[in-house]
């Protein structure tokens, strides 16, 4: 309990803080400024993993949760959804192909061309 | 309190959300084909529509929900952290790919839409479609974009990338386990991720990773852009 606390309460805070340098001129999202920032934290060791990890955990696995007002939401864009229709299926169809192409044969071509490295398990 | 008084408070949306999302996860443990994000928004729509509560009204507790995806971005740096460590030195390589992707997946998503004739913001709410929900989400509202439209585009890349996106990766001859996850990490962020948990462990660190990176990239790449447009009014 005290853990996942310490957890949730690192997050809230590297959010807060990435929130205020948003506000303050960084063009990143606070989000993801908090994210960078605990990224470095995380790698120089400022904060252990183990504070964190229970915490992140729990958050990350019912993330769903956490979307589902956004989603009800859409009960307000029928109009434009329906008018839309054909321009959204057609750039997520088209858009979900390139992606998924453009990473899996460049990395593949990558892993082939460069030397391989054997970092496969712990 | 009329009952239907307390229907709009926003505790009871809180409870209400919470309630429908734990039955969803039975529902989809029971069954597997059902989304939990379908089955727990499904009957909160009905109950609103039924008791014609205005979304506005419900969302002053569902934005108290909302909120919580910003600590769940910063979340994203556990992952991150936790499989860029055993991944390093394919790390180089595949930010690269990544970073393609993301490229790749911006203006193929926006282009498509406004060529299609979708308005302006409509189109932007298709660009960050690529990558996990509380980004994206942070990225359209940046854009200008819609976040209820990015976030439907979100689930259901993740759903294409979850029942089609190996197979689709496999007639191009892509079976590697790296490529497959920088892959599918890349187009489908963690519903994707999820499904590659059963193929290969690999496979799902890579991916894991990759969807939390190309999530940064995406955001970083969305803010120049917004710099620019800003600029380019002015």
């Amino acid at each position: 309990m005290f853990d996942q606390a310490r957890g949730l309460a690192l997050l809230v805070g590297f959010f807060l803080f990435g929130g205020f340098l948003h506000r303050v001129g960084v063009p990143i999202p606070g989000g993801v400024l908090g994210l960078l920032l605990l990224y470095v934290a995380l790698t120089t060791g400022l904060v252990p993993l183990a504070w964190l990890q229970r915490a992140a955990d729990l958050l990350l696995r019912h993330m769903v949760l956490l979307f589902v007002p956004l989603t009800v939401g859409l009960m307000d864009l029928g109009r434009v959804l329906s008018r839309q229709a054909f321009a959204l299926s057609a750039s997520l169809i088209v858009s979900f192909l390139a992606v998924l192409l453009t990473t899996g044969l460049l990395g593949r071509w990558l892993v082939a061309v460069l030397p391989a490295d054997a970092e496969a398990a712990e | 309190m009329s009952v239907l008084a307390a229907l709009r408070h926003p505790v009871f949306s809180i409870a209400f959300t919470v309630v429908c999302y734990a039955v969803a996860l039975a529902l989809h443990r029971r069954w597997r084909w059902v989304p939990p994000i379908v089955a727990a928004s499904v009957p909160i729509v009905t109950l609103l529509l039924a008791a014609r509560i205005p979304y506005a009204d419900y969302n002053r507790g569902g934005n108290l929900l909302t909120w919580w995806l910003g600590p769940a971005t910063v979340a994203l740096a556990v992952p991150m952290y936790r499989n860029g460590r055993r991944l390093k030195r394919s790390l180089p390589r595949l930010l690269l790919v990544v970073f393609a992707g993301a490229v790749v997946g911006m203006t193929t998503a926006g282009g498509t839409a406004w060529l299609l004739g979708a308005p302006i913001a409509v189109a932007m709410s298709a660009v960050p479609k690529s990558v996990t929900t509380p980004i994206a989400v942070e990225v359209a509202r940046e854009l200008g974009g819609i976040p209820q439209i990015t976030v439907a585009l979100v689930i259901l890349a993740g759903v294409l990338g979850a029942t089609f996106g190996p197979a689709i990766l496999a007639i191009f001859r892509v079976r590697e386990d790296r490529s497959v996850g920088v892959a599918i990490g890349s187009a489908s962020h963690g519903i994707g991720t999820a499904s590659l948990v059963r193929r290969s462990e690999l496979q799902s660190a890579v991916s894991s990773w990759a969807m939390a990176a190309s999530g940064v990239v995406t955001s970083l790449l969305a803010a120049a852009l917004a710099l620019l447009l800003r600029h380019a009014k002015l």
